[in-house]
């Protein structure tokens, strides 16, 4: 049923792409003219209400750092699900896959799924769990250290380094790009694909090593 | 839309960082959790898990001295880098805020703090007192699998050796024992013969009563990458019950409780029917034998059991199978002739290797011995065994429930090397352990269940209980915890956090937790685990093992506990590992240990041992076999004829359910480090019944109302899940039993298997209200 719902949304959104491109085609065709825009007038502003925002933008706009870091215990812990989840993982463990392997616009939560960067991972709840309590069963005195600060280049205006451990999280295309990206971590030139020729670790959560040649 | 204000300011936020995409805000960054001042860069370290007896290595971020951050130790093979959530968020459990830091004396019937020395004091007096009014055999030590290698090697030193007691018990008692007396007797030693490796070796696997996907997660993970890049892997989940393991697998196959042993004798039968007997293997490598039948239950106190094993011939075990044919076994089990002819294919199939995996579902079975003999069976018939991807496998759910209860031999009747009741065992303890001949007592007393009972009646008088939660976890709860409380018994407790064990306790000592000390874990593949002692304990937190040491010193034993709290660890396994100085156990040396992100026994000239019994892997194995079953003296696996007996307790007019319980994957057993840690208690915050949806309709109950579960011994009230995690076929109930708000064992029935004396948790009879 979610399914069906998702790729429902799926079309929505294209069908709201499309429709930018129409809007477009007349203009262009007679300059100053509004053909036929005036007349439909009505009916495009309501179909604009309805259209959501994220699929008239490219993206949703929910995730920032903060969410981000809401759903963590410390800088590179598996996130928890900010979703409601059918408790059984059912589908052979592919579930979340179906929107998290490739990402997309999920209507029934008005988001684009964020994509996973180890989708070969399929026992998804082996790390990642919902939230059902409001209160703790006792206190904790947990404290962790700062996430890595962002844009931390060497030079001005050189590229800033990579600053989290690559473990689980060596694909980059999937959390800095796309429409579920978190808006301060998204890049605008992931065009040139091979980031790593830019970009090199320096690991906020690694002690800094300085190079001494032995002898 | 309707936007509050939380919203409207996060919106705000966001369209501002949109408006500006592209640019970042150095510096700008909103954890939700408080921060150590001033820490910058983090240092890892290794250690195993503290959680599961997969044994993943870890490795733990610190800073300042605290533990921050945690991420999977790509240099150990048993997870390769990846953990489950309850190993990447395990350090939080440090630092709940009601940690025990000071030791308390019941004073007035109330507990007080005390300096650590003053409770020592009390703990060494009353030991001696006790000994003096009431015998050697009066005291007792209860500890665990979650015991480091040190903790139980000294527990059994002080106890066994000084004290002349053979009351020394672990919980892994009632999670391992059957696994052990399994491999006993088809094997005459304990222990896989295989190793993890298997998983990417095996073509098909069958789960026995195990729900892996939740509590051998990453093993599990495993299983289905190698499905995912070999594609012809076939994973079948047979169990009692419909959980996430049946959903992953290719098919779920369900039987009735306790009829495994029709299934696996019905298997073995059409095994030797279509002619896919390894004749060969079994000629040279295997001898059949059967034993006493109608065994009993031990409900009763004092029971006794004693197996009397008796040869037979092939044509005499064949026709011992004729009760077994998969239509015979179909009316017992419910399992249809089909699917066990399936299951009997793929065992017999020569061109693929099978590798069985089990863990509490065929251990925690009043016939959990029988069990494990009848799948060791199935891969002897097969020749499928101890060759890569070829592994009947038991997994422990401990994270030493090997390392330190089976090799260290923290039971009654065992020592580090060999049982008590032979001499030549005890000789050896007793040189190594600088003890006068005749120190070690030949006669086993007590297993778990009988200890707790002895409490209760009164024959032992003093407990000390570390690392562990009995008065969550001993089935028929209610009789041990009276037991517990009764006038004149001292209960020592050693923990972290206040249970409902320090409850009952009249000493209370606040433990080390996990890396706050040096140690060792020995995970389900013979792999020992070095951790260093990674972060400082809070208050006068001690280790459990130096506990036992300052008790010992205390009662005079200074010459056998000589060692500095400088380098004791490294000490003791030394001096732990000369028990263990032959090819079929040798230990690898601490330097080894500490070097590398743990290491697998038998670690021979410098290697280890990954199949155990095949001549090309173990340098154990006689020159010029190919394999050689060495645990027994001809060399021989036994091959068992069990029959399938019923459970101790089964659904009847009154009582018409069966009781199930076990774990979920975000908690720990009695749940007292889990629950503290937010994101797991917040995903699991309490316990509840799951219930078949025909069931719930006709008790008319919905998700979430309350349900009654009535036993003989007690009863519950808790929330319904239907159509949940798991779903129970007609006639079952489950529980998880990790809740203390929700005690399921005051429930449970305290019946066992009389060779292992292992509970079975997973059967007993109840019915169900409406609350
Ligand atoms: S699978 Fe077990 S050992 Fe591994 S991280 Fe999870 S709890 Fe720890």
């Amino acid at each position: 049923m979610k399914k069906a719902e998702n790729t429902r949304g799926l079309v929505h959104g294209l069908a709201a792409i499309c429709l930018v491109g129409l809007m477009a085609l007349p203009v262009m065709a007679a300059p100053g003219i509004p053909q036929g825009f005036d007349a439909n007038g009505e009916k495009i502003f309501k179909r604009y209400d309805k259209t959501p925002l994220a699929a008239t933008t490219g993206t949703d706009g929910k995730r920032n750092l903060n969410s981000y870091y809401e759903l963590r215990q410390y800088p590179g812990s598996p996130p928890m699900i900010p979703h409601d989840v059918d408790p059984s993982f059912s589908s052979k463990g592919l579930k979340c896959l179906s929107c998290h392997e490739k990402g997309g616009y999920d209507s029934s939560k008005n988001a684009y799924a964020p994509v996973t960067p180890h989708p070969e991972n399929e026992l998804c709840f082996q790390c990642h769990v919902p939230k059902h309590a409001k209160k703790l069963f006792r206190e904790n005195n947990w404290l962790s250290i700062a996430p890595p600060k962002l844009g931390i280049s060497e030079l001005a205006g050189s590229p800033p380094p990579i600053p989290h451990s690559l473990q689980l999280r060596e694909d980059c295309i999937a959390c800095h790009t796309g429409p579920a990206a978190v808006a301060e971590i998204r890049v605008e030139h992931a065009s040139r694909g091979n980031c790593r020729q830019c970009h090199v670790p320096f690991i906020s959560t690694a002690p800094a090593k300085e190079f001494k040649r032995k002898n | 839309m309707k936007l509050n204000r939380r919203s409207f300011i996060k919106s705000a936020a966001v369209s501002s960082a949109v408006a500006t995409a592209g640019s970042i805000f150095p510096g700008i960054s909103f954890a939700d959790w408080k921060r150590v001042k001033g820490a910058y860069g983090i240092t890892w370290k290794k250690a195993p898990c503290r959680f599961c007896g997969t044994g993943c290595g870890v490795l733990v971020g610190v800073t300042n001295n605290r533990a921050v951050a945690v991420k999977g130790d790509p240099n150990c093979s048993v997870n390769k880098g990846l953990c489950c959530v309850k190993g990447y968020h395990s350090v939080q459990a440090l630092y709940g805020r009601d940690r025990l830091k000071k030791a308390q004396i019941r004073k007035n019937g109330k507990m007080v703090e005390v300096p650590i020395a003053e409770a020592l004091d009390v703990i060494a007096a009353k030991l001696k007192e006790t000994v003096k009014k009431h015998g050697k055999d009066s005291v007792a030590m209860y500890g665990s699998g979650q015991w480091t290698i040190p903790d139980g090697y000294v527990a059994s030193k002080l106890f066994k050796g000084c004290l002349g007691t053979n009351n020394v018990e672990a919980n892994a008692r009632l999670c391992m024992a059957s696994a052990v007396t399994g491999f006993m007797t088809s094997f005459g030693i304990d222990e896989p013969m295989g190793c993890y490796e298997d998983i990417e070796h095996a073509d098909v696997f069958i789960t026995w009563g195990n729900n892996m996907a939740e509590m051998h997660p990453v093993l599990f993970s495993r299983m289905l990458a190698s499905r995912k890049r070999k594609k012809d892997v076939t994973i079948i989940d047979l169990a009692t019950r419909t959980t996430r393991t049946s959903q992953a697998a290719d098919r779920s196959i369900l039987f009735k409780p306790n009829t495994d042993l029709a299934v696996a004798n019905a298997i073995c039968y059409e095994i030797i029917r279509n002619g896919w007997m390894d004749k060969d293997f079994v000629k040279k490598h295997t001898t059949f034998h059967k034993g006493k039948t109608n065994i009993g239950y031990g409900t009763e106190d004092h029971f006794k059991f004693k197996d009397k094993p008796e040869n037979m011939s092939f044509a005499e075990y064949k026709n011992f199978l004729e009760d077994y044919t998969p239509e015979k076994a179909e009316r017992i089990s419910g399992v249809s002739a089909r699917d066990i002819k399936y299951m009997a294919s793929l065992y017999g199939d020569p061109t693929k290797k099978v590798t069985s995996f089990w863990c509490m579902g065929m251990n925690q079975h009043v016939r959990g011995t029988w069990i494990n003999n009848l799948v060791y069976n199935i891969h002897l018939l097969t020749g499928k065994i101890s060759t890569p991807g070829n592994s009947p496998f038991s997994l422990t759910g401990q994270p030493s429930a090997c390392g330190t209860v089976r090799e260290v031999g923290t039971l009654t009747h065992k020592l580090p090397y060999g049982v008590v009741m032979k001499e030549k065992a005890r000789k050896k303890a007793e040189k190594i352990w600088d003890l006068p001949a005749g120190s070690i007592d030949p006669k086993p007393t007590y297993h778990t269940v009988e200890m707790f009972r002895a409490l209760d009646r009164g024959d032992i008088r003093f407990m000390w209980i570390q690392v562990t939660n009995p008065m969550i976890t001993m089935p028929n709860l209610n009789r041990y915890r009276n037991g517990a409380l009764k006038d004149d018994r001292f209960i020592v407790v050693s923990d972290v956090y206040p249970t409902p064990t320090t409850d009952v306790a009249d000493v209370i000592l606040p433990a080390s937790m996990w890396i706050e000390q040096e140690g060792m874990y020995g995970n389900s593949e013979r792999r020992t685990q070095h951790f260093d002692e990674i972060v400082p304990g809070p208050g006068d937190t001690m280790s459990d093992t130096w506990q036992i040491i300052e008790v010992a010193r205390r009662l005079g034993f200074k010459k056998q506990f000589p060692w500095s709290q400088k380098n004791y660890i490294g000490k003791i396994w030394e001096e732990y590992r000369r028990f263990h100085d032959n090819p079929k156990h040798n230990m690898a040396p601490y330097e080894v240990l500490k070097a590398r992100s743990g290491v697998q026994w038998p670690f021979v000239n410098g290697k280890e041992t990954r199949w155990r019994f095949n001549s090309k892997y173990d340098p154990a194995c006689k020159k010029g076999s190919d394999f050689d079953f060495y645990g027994k003296k001809d060399g021989k696996a036994w091959i068992w004829a069990r029959p399938y007996e019923p459970a101790a307790e089964s659904p009847d007019q009154e009582y018409n359910f069966w009781l199930n319980t076990g774990r979920v994957i975000e908690h720990w057993h009695s749940g007292s480090m889990t629950r503290r840690i937010p994101i797991l208690h917040n995903a699991v915050p309490e316990s509840y019944v799951e219930l078949n949806p025909e069931d719930a309709a006709n008790l008319g109950v919905v998700n979430g109302e309350l349900v009654k579960i009535i036993s003989r011994r007690g009863s519950i009230t808790m929330k319904a899940s239907i159509n949940g995690r798991g779903v129970p076929p007609k006639g079952m109930v489950f529980v998880p039993f990790f809740d203390e708000d929700y005690k399921i064992n005051e429930v449970t029935l305290d019946a066992f298997c009389p060779i292992s004396k292992q509970p079975d948790y997973k059967k007993c009879a109840v019915r169900l209200e409406k609350a």
